[in-house]
């Protein structure tokens, strides 16, 4: 996939707010047209509220109360089928929500090889260097639900990277962490993204990935 | 992309399945197959009959006639078109027509140089309807010989309700068979011939004086060639198992069966709705499972659907997911109708005896194992379906 275009993109639940400051002052909400591109790298910041986790969740398609349109490479997202979608979501987008979608009652590997099975894409060498990189290596075989919600920005990135992409959306994924992870993490990214040629976009209420030449979006 | 059975999926996706709701599922499930099954092989078994002898439920045969009403001067018969209709139903094999003799027969013996002497009657049958074959049973016009089957019940009368009281000497079928007849046939036209005749053999199934066809056909021909006469009683080979409709045939078409030959068919006919009643309670008591299964389907995917939502955003599609609820249905589904298939043999033991002793039972299990299989597939099928219409709901808010 090469571009995500968002054409008059607005959710619904600013429908009727076009003319307010908030949607005004956004670069993306009403806008006739915005594009992501293959290995861009931004960072979307706002405030609460103003839809950061709405736009990733449209683009995702776990969400479809938007007025406007998505097009992947020209092509309206609304007339994908389900299998369309999950090869979508699991070889050209990879996604890290909010609420980082992991399974407290796994253990920290499980929750990644989850994916990692699926998908093949690393080995689980490379799975102990990542977790050794960002210091949570000993935790392994711990529950993700004994685990701090720092620890857990750790594992859904990591799990995040374990899948082929050719952009990758990142909700707020350094809220809980220190400017060290920060830039432990951000690293791991952007390795990954770099080898994969794919494009990172991140949300932010302040505290942003510290990605190398990011463009900053206003929300 | 592999789609194989992960543990950890398994581990996520087990999560709160009561055990409790599954084995109460399985258990009323188990009961009302087994019913079902119960029902279909013991419907089986009371249609099924296991001989091919004479026997109450086998084939049999009857001797029909029309009913007579006050004081007919008029011969009460059968009208071909009579004849034609009967043979046209279900449980009719074939029909047979009593030929009554156009002419006067006086019989006498010799006893110890003491005459007796009465007139008589005579029918015949076709040859394949008589349950005895003697071997003397033809007749050849130059030999003037008549041999003659007699009703077993006639010498039964004679010898214990006859010969008792009056002091007579009871007699046996050998005796009788050595005693030789002078017939004298009178025709029409008052002609008059005389016949040595023989007892040769006892029927249980004709209660007649009967003659052999030919010498019937002869005779008649010959004694009154100008009268022909429709049949009066008709001997029909039935088919039991198929005699559910005769009764209301027979009362409908006014005609009287001789003896009480109706029992059988009115048995047969009980079986079924025993077995029909069997069967269709035990098919209310496994909807009633399938309901508990699906409630229980419905509240586990409920309970689940956090977990399962996440799933679909790691990219797992409803039919990835829905396998490992599939297995499970189909593994819990396959050990309640291997069960539930063991108790219906099981319990088969318990009529097989009975319904041996009256010529029925031994029929074919494969019937009873291809509507487990049905049952397998088509429960099988429609938890699958409410499974997957749950998970399409789930993935619309994922």
């Amino acid at each position: 996939m090469e571009t995500i275009t968002i054409n008059n993109l607005l959710p619904m639940v600013f429908a009727g707010m076009e003319d307010t400051d908030k949607i005004c002052s956004s670069q993306i909400w009403g806008e006739q047209s915005f594009v992501f591109r293959r290995g861009c790298r931004m960072c979307i910041h706002a405030e609460s509220g103003c839809g950061k986790s709405s736009l990733v969740n449209f683009i995702y398609g776990s969400r479809r109360d938007y007025k406007g349109e998505i097009l992947f490479d020209g092509k309206d997202i609304r007339s994908f089928g389900i299998e369309r979608w999950c090869d979508i979501r699991t070889r050209s987008i990879s996604f890290l929500p909010q609420d980082m979608g992991l399974f407290p009652e796994l253990t920290v590997m499980q929750n990644i090889e989850l994916k990692n099975n699926r998908t093949g894409h690393k080995s689980r060498s490379q799975i102990m260097t990542m977790l050794e990189r960002v210091g949570i290596a000993e935790k392994r075989d711990a529950l993700v639900g004994k685990l701090s919600i720092g620890q857990m920005q750790r594992v859904a990135l990591i799990r995040a990277v374990c899948q082929p992409f050719d952009f990758i959306f990142l909700d707020e994924p350094v809220s809980h962490l220190d400017a060290n992870n920060n830039r432990v993490v951000a690293g791991i990214i952007s390795e990954e993204a770099d080898s994969q040629g794919a494009g990172m976009i991140a949300t932010s209420v302040g505290n942003h990935l510290l990605l190398d030449n990011a463009q900053f979006i206003s929300l | 992309m592999k789609h194989n059975f992960r543990y950890e999926v398994w581990c996520l996706l087990r999560r709160n399945i009561s055990l409790g709701q599954l084995l109460g599922y399985a258990l009323a499930n188990v009961i009302g197959l087994s019913v079902i099954l119960i029902g279909i092989i013991f419907f089986g078994d009371s249609q099924h009959s296991n001989s091919d002898d004479d026997n109450f439920f086998s084939e049999d045969y009857v001797v029909l006639s029309k009913k007579v009403d006050g004081i007919g001067f008029r011969p009460v018969a059968f009208s071909e078109d009579d004849i034609e209709r009967l043979a046209r139903q279900p449980w009719v094999q074939k029909v047979g027509r009593f030929t009554a003799s156009r002419f006067a027969v006086n019989g006498s013996v010799s006893m110890g140089g003491r005459g007796l002497s009465t007139y008589l009657f005579f029918e015949s049958v076709p040859d394949d309807f008589f349950d005895v074959t003697p071997r003397e049973w033809s007749f050849n016009p130059e030999e003037k010989f008549i041999p003659v089957i007699l009703s077993k019940d006639y010498l039964t009368l004679y010898n214990f309700g006859f010969a008792i009281p009056q002091g007579l000497p009871q007699i046996s079928e050998e005796v009788i068979g050595a005693v030789p007849i002078v017939m004298r046939i009178t025709g029409a036209d008052n002609r008059t011939d005389v016949y040595d005749a023989a007892v040769v053999g006892f029927s249980s199934r004709l209660n007649t004086i009967a003659v052999p066809q030919d010498f019937m056909d002869w005779a008649n021909a010959r004694y009154n060639p100008g009268e022909r006469r429709d049949a009066s009683r008709l001997i029909v080979k039935i088919d039991r198992m198929a005699a559910s409709g005769m009764d209301s045939y027979l009362k409908d078409e006014g005609i009287e069966i001789a003896g009480d030959k109706e029992s059988a068919g009115n048995i047969s006919e009980f079986l079924r709705v025993v077995s029909g009643v069997v069967a269709s309670n035990g098919v209310v008591i496994s909807l009633l499972a399938l309901f508990i299964l699906t409630l229980s389907i419905f509240l586990l995917l409920q309970k689940n659907k956090e977990t399962i939502r996440k799933l679909m955003l790691q990219g797992f599609s409803p039919g990835e997911i829905s396998r490992y609820y599939d297995a499970m249905v189909l593994i819990a589904n396959t050990v309640i109708t291997i069960m539930a298939t063991t108790i219906a043999v099981c319990c088969r033991a318990l009529w097989d005896g009975q319904l041996h002793a009256i010529g029925l039972g031994g029929a074919s299990v494969l019937p009873m194992l291809w509507s487990a299989v049905a049952y397998l597939v088509l429960v099988t099928w429609f938890n699958m379906y409410v499974i997957r219409r749950q998970l399409a709901g789930i993935w619309k808010g994922a």
